[in-house]
């Protein structure tokens, strides 16, 4: 996170981990399907021929305070980003994850890739040591994908083990959209929840802490409610981890 | 194992830099665009960064202006209305109108990237559609000027609707926003590419640093392991002559005569012993090859003699097993440099091999020959013409029809100690040692050793070895 006065503007780094080919880009091509194009920028991507993720993807949000205070005119900029999930890429991986506020785990559903998601969960946690930061204060959901595939781990299966996980699971298809802003507001929602304890966000943009959801979800021209988004968490600790402490 | 964080920060660049107009847009290109927008439309247009440095411009000086400028107040009042358009800030709105004492004006309009201002977009002078006449205002400026020839230039002004150039300059700044976005993006990723070579490179300086560790630590053990082997083998051998000494004594009836079965052991203690010792003089060898001790005394000599010796010396050993051992020097071979005795022992120890692993009714021939460079090993055919000549060995190659080497051990057999099956130490018997010596014997002379097949069955070893380079007393003697 980076707080500018000066500039009247709050940044945050959101990142998208998993393994290859989890459909982290295609989580952030439907994320930008999705949006109105008023609060959010174009979506850079750095592709190789075969639509493999070469160093990264980004999709900028600008949301401007509206509240009491709006006057204060500060500005929330969130940027998304994915990392590339090829094995090879580790070091790219560990640069774009420095300074990451708060991390979606993107999962392949399909049984024969579980091994695949542990082992990016492990390297995830590697890359996180390395940096200095330790994987239980980072804010984190994880996303299971491609629940439109056959052979894919049922939803008794992912139900189950989130129940005893910690962190909260969505499930998701994100080639046709669905369960994508689900994923992103619950991970804005972890984010926001521990930086606007840790540093007073909320004073800063003028608004209530309870608000910015609502007016992420306004901002972005969004139809669903955030309630109705945040209901579709599956087991984990979404509103332990969004408690804000007293 | 703990990693210090990258070295190489790049946080701020894939966060939340800031654009710079001038870091990502090339200036000519910018400077075409503008020109290209002033052939389209004939309005004029200007680029400016938002710390205040023009970026582009493509000027097209209207008669109007040229005719005020012919008037020294005329001159000021535009330079005046000009510098003023320059250093408008369009605000909040990012769209203000900058008129001009001739009826003319400028448009001028903010250059946002990502949320953020980068720059400003002058358009004008143009006269807006709404505009008749020349103002009152152009002649406040300067009396003199002419009003009939201001009204006529005036109407070769470029006009358009403020709507017009509204479209106009949207149309402008989404292509300069397409060409911010795909410089941005050709910037950010070739930053981070250089970024990740760095950390790949930090990485792999790390894992080096840890295997120079390793391999270091490996080579002073080895070190250590020769040393060892040498002082042990010393200290055996001392005792060894010993028991072999008075063993002999005792066989040769010194000490009173013995009764056939005391002889009988006493002749086993002395064979045994005499293995013993040849295996620690096999040890004592290997120490000082490793250790670069052993000085081989070369002096210039023939090769056949040398072999012609081992056949005399193993034809007994090939006579007993039934197998045919032959010697076979077709053309006479040039003479080398080399230790007769080392060269001796190489070639004892591999046709000894040789005769172990071959069954009876088998044959073993050593052949030796004038051989040019291995084109293989010198390494393919390029600079043949040149490099053969220089390359002249002789090449002895012995022969088997044994068991045979699988192609997967050829390099190992080397090795000492190795045995490909440790249940053939029993069968044939040796040390695992013989190998490892001959083949830094034969490197001792600067000459390689490999192995290939004998087909159908069977082993052949290929030993080569370099023709003495002639010395300037050898060159001159042969001239």
């Amino acid at each position: 996170m980076q707080i500018n006065f000066g500039g009247r503007e709050i940044a945050l780094k959101l990142v998208y981990y998993g393994p290859a080919l989890s459909g982290k880009t295609t989580n952030l091509r439907s994320l930008h399907q999705l949006t109105s194009d008023r609060s959010r920028g174009r979506l850079m991507t750095l592709e190789t021929k075969d639509d493999r993720t070469l160093f990264f993807d980004m999709l900028p949000l600008t949301l401007r305070a509206e509240g009491e205070r709006q006057a204060s005119g500060m500005t929330l900029r969130i940027k998304i980003f994915t990392v590339p999930g090829q094995v090879l890429h580790s070091s790219t991986r560990r640069l774009v994850l420095q300074g990451a506020d708060a991390v979606a785990f993107i999962a392949d559903s399909q049984t024969s890739e579980t091994e695949h998601n542990a082992a990016s969960f492990l390297d995830l946690r590697e890359n996180l040591k390395d940096l200095g930061v330790s994987i239980k204060g980072l804010p984190l959901v994880i996303q299971f994908n491609k629940r439109d595939l056959e052979r894919v781990r049922s939803d008794e299966e992912i139900s189950a083990l989130a129940r005893r996980g910690k962190e909260p699971v969505f499930k998701a298809s994100a080639v046709a959209g669905d369960g994508v802003l689900e994923t992103f507001f619950g991970l804005l929602h972890v984010a926001w929840t521990k930086l606007d304890a840790e540093h007073q966000l909320a004073k800063m943009l003028g608004i209530e802490s309870g608000a910015l959801l609502p007016m992420a979800a306004r901002q972005l021209g969004l139809t669903k409610d955030v309630a109705t988004l945040l209901s579709s968490c599956v087991g984990g600790r979404l509103d332990q981890q969004a408690q804000a402490p007293p | 194992m703990t990693v210090d964080a990258p070295a190489v920060l790049v946080q701020d660049l894939l966060f939340d830099e800031r654009v710079r107009l001038e870091d990502i847009i090339d200036r000519d290109g910018l400077g075409e665009l503008c020109k290209s927008f002033v052939t389209l439309f004939g309005i004029p247009v200007r680029i400016y960064s938002s710390a205040g440095s023009l970026l582009a411009d493509a000027p097209v000086e209207g008669e109007l202006c040229a005719y005020v400028n012919t008037t020294a107040a005329g001159r000021q009042a535009c330079a005046a209305t000009v510098g003023g358009a320059k250093s408008r800030d369009p605000g909040e709105s990012g769209d203000v109108v900058h008129p001009c004492f001739t009826g003319a004006t400028y448009r001028v309009l903010a250059l946002d990237y990502d949320g953020r201002r980068v720059g400003r977009l002058i358009v004008g002078p143009f006269v807006p559609a709404n505009v008749q006449d020349v103002p009152a205002s152009l002649f406040a400026v300067e009396p003199a000027l002419d009003k009939g020839r201001a009204r006529e230039l005036l109407a070769k002004m470029p006009r358009a609707k403020p709507q017009t150039v509204m479209r106009m300059a949207a149309h402008l700044k989404s292509a300069l926003d397409l060409l911010l976005f795909s410089g941005h993006r050709a910037f950010v990723t070739s930053q981070m590419h250089l970024a990740s070579v760095r950390e790949s490179y930090r990485e792999l300086e790390e894992k080096n640093g840890r295997l120079q560790e390793a391999f270091d630590r490996l080579k002073e053990l080895d070190r250590l392991k020769s040393s060892f082997l040498a002082t042990v083998s010393h200290e055996l051998r001392t005792p060894l002559t010993s028991i072999i000494g008075y063993s002999e004594m005792l066989s040769e009836g010194l000490a009173g005569e013995l009764n056939p079965e005391q002889r009988e052991f006493v002749k086993t203690i002395h064979e045994k012993g005499g293995q013993l010792l040849s295996l620690i003089m096999g040890l004592l060898d290997l120490g000082k090859l490793e250790s670069g001790t052993m000085r081989l005394s070369t002096r210039i000599m023939g090769l056949e003699p040398v072999l012609r010796e081992v056949i005399s010396t193993l034809t007994p050993v090939a006579l007993k097993k039934g197998v045919r051992l032959t010697l076979d020097v077709a053309a006479p071979i040039s003479d080398l440099r080399g230790d007769p005795e080392r060269l001796r022992q190489v070639f004892l120890n591999l046709v000894e091999n040789a005769l172990k692993f071959t069954p009876s009714g088998g044959e073993v021939t050593l052949r030796a020959r004038m051989a040019e460079a291995d084109s293989a090993e010198a390494g393919g055919d390029e600079g043949l013409t040149l490099l053969a000549p220089t390359h002249a060995r002789v090449e002895v190659r012995v022969i088997d029809t044994g068991i045979g080497i699988p192609p997967r051990e050829r390099l190992r057999v080397f090795d000492a100690f190795y045995q490909i099956d440790s249940s053939s130490t029993r069968e044939f018997g040796g040390t695992g040692l013989g190998l490892s010596i001959v083949k830094r014997l034969v490197e001792g002379h600067r000459g390689a050793i490999r192995i290939e097949d004998n087909d159908p069955r069977g082993t052949v070893f290929v030993i080569t070895l370099p023709q003495p380079e002639p010395t300037m007393a050898e060159a001159s003697r042969v001239a």
